[in-house]
């Protein structure tokens, strides 16, 4: 029969100093899980770890293999043996939570701070009837809006591989955020307690989140917690919640996009952290070094069509309200000002100049569909 | 050790146990706790699939009374009719009820909670959530119990029940993650420790811990165990595994076929075909595999073919099916059909309590699979198990909080958790001849053999003698593993003393009744005898450590016995 060998992870903080690894020999049969059973059954009863339903709907037992997480009872031996080509496979418990014994983890702490998101539905009496024998009528295309996150079944996989959780102990997971976003979907759920989720959500670290997309790439079940994460952001900026500099860079890209076709990294410094020197710096640091330095790009033939695309882009997403029209109209000032004529007139003249946008307007009509 | 003082206990932290903690957190003041032996959401009930029975207010043409007929006539005529009288009438109200929590019920084009057709129903009444209706419920009592800030205690391991012959006053636990005995003082307790199909062990479709913890103690306490005989079969368990493959699947137009390709189920039920109740589904496959016309090189399996529904039905409404199909047995139903063969799914037997839950003691109650109420009978319908669990978790809830509320404080003793820990330190100590993974593979396989499908005295008879053995050898079992923190270890030796324990309360009662009955089917009594048996079968351990089997008569109301044909 063929046979792998594991190198598990063990610490007893109990009996055991440090931690340290002991070898098994395995058969190449079935999950992961069933290899964990076999060493238990059959070579060592101490060794421990979580594992129940085996059948991946409880989410007991997730652990780490060669530092990836893996929710054991969903992983073929078979596929592992294959991806580390017989390489011994080293089996860690998960990340950022504190051992209790070998592959044990403390989960206590992130249902926790899952708890601090409202994990719950909060039904709306007009939405909800409050007699017991009515019912609450939902269309089926609603439930489109949460059909990946209802499948979240606490594994914390996310948790584990999550970047932010690694630099900020408060920040709640992908995997709290995902379920939280679940009820900021449902038209059941009343508004108040929306509006609570999201404050919680950021001062739960809903800005800390670097989009490294991991806890996508490592759910078990297809929830897409990164995702939810970005529209969770878009709730709270819609909500008026943009003192957060997360919050102020979202707005900085929106507006100066629209308003000249690009960030400008003069006024991000100040306008996301209210550093106002750095734009002085930043302007004496380039001349010094003889780099041309225009404080606002000049304006380009066809940025008012390719304001229009933007637009609708925006309004396809559902974000045009993120789009801050006054901004707008004091970056075109500062831009009439410095090309001394309006922003109409400017492009006009890079019309007659023959300077031409070209390249990106027809990227942006590929992102809408050639249209 | 440490005490404890609570109002209400609840053990189980499955669907029974949390819907009655948040009934009772919603109706009382007095201190509720939850005690579990794993996290709430790592419960059995998550891994139900196909849904749950009720009759809906649209349900236009049926009735709970149809639901109750189907319900009894199911159950062979063993059900006890005031009992399923009331589960029936309720389930509207719970269905609601969950649904207003958040439970996202697959809904029609007009937005009502859609229904399916499922086994041995008259009308398609199974709510459901695509194919994952009992993980979405477990998930949302959960959700529901944080809102109420229920207060749970986690790994958790029920050790005994203490009671002064009359009521409850306490239970003892171990506390799997510190190590050590607790004595929990309380008014009173629901036991929600779900069902003991584990105890054949290799071929199951139960999770690692459907050992019948809480069975195992009420036996230990002396309490009588009702109608233990009949285990249900799912017909249809992955080959390799045992793994379920929802009764959904032949709900959507599945077909069986056996190694000529013949849909099989046109000889052993020509109207209701791969809808008949389980346990003829079950006989039916099993007689297929013994007279030699199974699939397969070794002919023990059967073929669930879904090929004909196409991908797209099978993505949405069987979706967890083709992954587990792919996953575990390397076939995907899209292409090919499913190896499958009965897997022992659901124990229709448990702690005896009557039409609320209530046991002999007063204060303690007993709520879904770990209980026999009976609204099961001999043999559960699809879909009953789910409504079963919600309607008697809120009921015992509501029950024990009237209970509670008026009873005075109890005092148990602290012997029961000395004895206890002497027992555990006993077993880390023992001279250990006999390994524990052997011994439990011989309970599983003995059980298979001896008490599977199909019965018949004289093996039965020797089943029993190997249960009485294996109980001796039990004794001789040790643990390895002497820390005392997550001792897993411990915690699988005792599970499987409970199992052993709980085995031969199958076995004698399944000697005694000689007749065949819903999930009971004797080779050597192939007739239903309603002038001899239908009555309840009661075993309870004496001090001396032996059984005691008697006979207790069958509620009937409305509905009076007839012949069971599909």
């Amino acid at each position: 029969m063929e046979t792998a060998i594991l190198q598990v992870f063990r610490y007893d903080p109990e009996k055991d100093q440090a931690p340290y690894y002991k070898e098994y020999e395995v058969p190449v049969e079935g999950t992961l899980l069933n290899a964990l059973l076999y060493i238990k059954d059959n070579l060592d009863s101490t060794l421990t770890f979580r594992a129940f339903c085996r059948s991946e709907v409880c989410g007991s037992c997730s652990v780490k293999v060669n530092g990836k997480t893996k929710l054991a009872c969903k992983t073929p031996m078979k596929e592992l043996v294959e991806t580390w080509k017989g390489k011994p496979l080293r089996i860690e418990p998960l990340n950022h939570m504190k051992v209790i014994k070998d592959l044990v983890v403390d989960i206590d702490k992130p249902i926790e701070k899952m708890k601090t998101l409202i994990p719950w539905l909060v039904p709306d009496p007009r939405v909800v009837p409050t007699d017991p024998m009515h019912e609450s009528i939902i269309y089926p295309e609603e439930m489109e809006a949460y059909k990946d996150q209802i499948h979240c079944m606490l594994c914390f996989s996310c948790y584990s591989a999550c970047e932010a959780v690694a630099d900020n102990d408060r920040y709640r997971g992908p995997f709290a955020f995902s379920k939280a976003y679940r009820f900021q979907v449902d038209r059941r759920d009343i508004e108040t307690a929306k509006e609570k989720r999201i404050r919680y959500a950021i001062s739960g670290g809903l800005w800390s989140c670097v989009q490294c997309q991991k806890c996508i790439y490592v759910c078990p079940k297809g929830v897409k917690p990164a995702e939810d994460i970005q529209n969770l952001r878009g709730q709270a900026v819609k909500k008026g919640f943009t003192d957060k500099p997360g919050a102020r860079k979202l707005k900085h890209f929106v507006d100066w996009i629209y308003a000249t076709g690009q960030i400008n990294r003069l006024y991000l410094p100040e306008e996301v952290y209210g550093n106002k020197e750095a734009r002085e710096k930043l302007t004496k640091a380039y001349t010094e070094m003889g780099v041309e330095v225009w404080e606002v790009p000049k304006p380009t033939k066809g940025l008012m069509k390719f304001r229009d695309i933007y637009l609708e882009i925006l309004s396809k997403e559902d974000k045009a309200l993120d789009l801050d029209f006054s901004h707008v109209r004091k970056i075109d000032r500062m831009v009439s000002e410095i090309f001394k004529a309006d922003i109409c007139t400017i492009v006009d003249r890079t019309h007659e100049e023959g300077r031409s946008s070209k390249g990106l307007i027809s990227k942006l009509k590929g992102l809408l569909g050639g249209k | 050790m440490v005490e404890l003082d609570y109002d209400i206990v609840i053990v189980g932290g499955g669907g029974a146990g949390l819907y009655a903690a948040l009934w009772a957190a919603e109706n009382t003041i007095l201190k509720v706790a939850v005690i579990t032996k794993v996290y709430p959401t790592r419960s059995h009930t998550g891994a139900a699939e196909g849904g749950i029975n009720a009759v809906l207010t649209h349900s236009v043409g049926d009735s709970p009374e149809a639901h109750a007929y189907d319900t009894v006539k199911g159950s062979d005529f063993l059900a006890d009719q005031d009992a399923v009288d009331i589960m029936c009438k309720m389930g509207a109200a719970v269905i609601y009820d969950i649904a207003h929590r958040g439970v996202p019920f697959s809904r029609r084009p007009d937005g009502r909670i859609a229904q399916r057709p499922f086994g041995g129903a008259s009308f398609p009444r199974t709510c459901y959530a695509a194919d994952k209706t009992g993980f979405y419920i477990l998930q949302t009592l959960y959700e529901q119990c944080l809102k109420n800030n229920v207060t749970f205690f986690n790994e958790w391991f029920l050790l005994s029940i203490i009671h002064n012959g009359e009521k409850i006053e306490g239970i003892t636990v171990w506390d799997i993650r510190n190590g050590g005995v607790h004595l929990i003082k309380t008014k009173a307790v629901i036991l929600a420790t779900g069902g003991h199909a584990r105890v054949y062990w290799n071929r199951t479709s139960n999770a690692l811990g459907n050992t019948g913890d809480g069975t195992a103690a009420a036996l230990r306490a002396g309490l009588p165990l009702k109608d233990m005989e009949f285990i249900q079969f799912h017909p249809t368990g992955l080959a390799k595994t045992g793994i379920l493959v929802t009764e959904g699947a032949r709900g959507e137009g599945g077909y069986l076929r056996n190694k000529d390709g013949e849909r099989f189920m046109k000889r052993y039920a020509p109207e209701k075909m791969e809808l008949a109740p389980r346990d003829i589904v079950a006989r039916a496959i099993q007689t297929e595999i013994d007279e030699g016309r199974g699939c397969g090189p070794n002919g023990d399996y059967i073929c669930l073919d879904l090929t004909h529904l196409g991908e797209e039905k099978i993505n949405e409404r069987l979706p967890q099916t083709r992954e587990h199909a792919i996953l575990y047995e390397g076939v995907d139903p899209v292409k090919e059909p499913i190896p499958i063969a009965p897997t022992a799914h659901y124990s229709m037997g448990g702690i005896d309590a009557d039409k609320l839950g209530r046991t002999p003691i007063k204060g303690l109650y007993a709520a879904g699979e770990c209980a026999c109420i009976s609204v099961h009978g001999a043999n559960r319908l699809g879909g009953n198990s789910l409504l079963d669990v919600l309607v008697y978790g809120r009921l015992t809830a509501l029950e024990a909080v009237k209970y509670a509320d008026e009873a005075s404080e109890t005092k148990p003793s602290a012997a029961k958790a000395k004895d206890d820990e002497k027992r555990i330190l006993e077993l880390m100590e023992a001279s250990g001849k006999e390994k524990l993974a052997d011994l439990r593979k011989e309970l599983g396989n003995t059980m298979m053999k001896h008490f599977g499908v199909f019965r018949e005295e004289k093996t039965m008879k020797e089943g029993l003698e190997k249960l009485m053995e294996i109980r001796e050898r039990a004794k001789h079992v040790k643990v390895y593993d002497t820390s005392k923190k997550f001792n897993t270890d411990l915690v699988t030796v005792l599970e499987f003393l409970n199992l052993v324990d709980l085995a031969p309360t199958i076995a004698i009662p399944a000697i005694e009744r000689k007749e065949s009955r819903g999930a009971h089917a004797r080779k050597d009594y192939p007739k239903r005898d309603d002038k001899n048996f239908l009555k309840h079968s009661v075993v309870k351990l004496k001090d001396d450590g032996s059984y005691e089997l008697s006979w207790k008569p069958v509620t009937i109301t409305k509905f009076p016995p007839e012949e069971r044909k599909y």
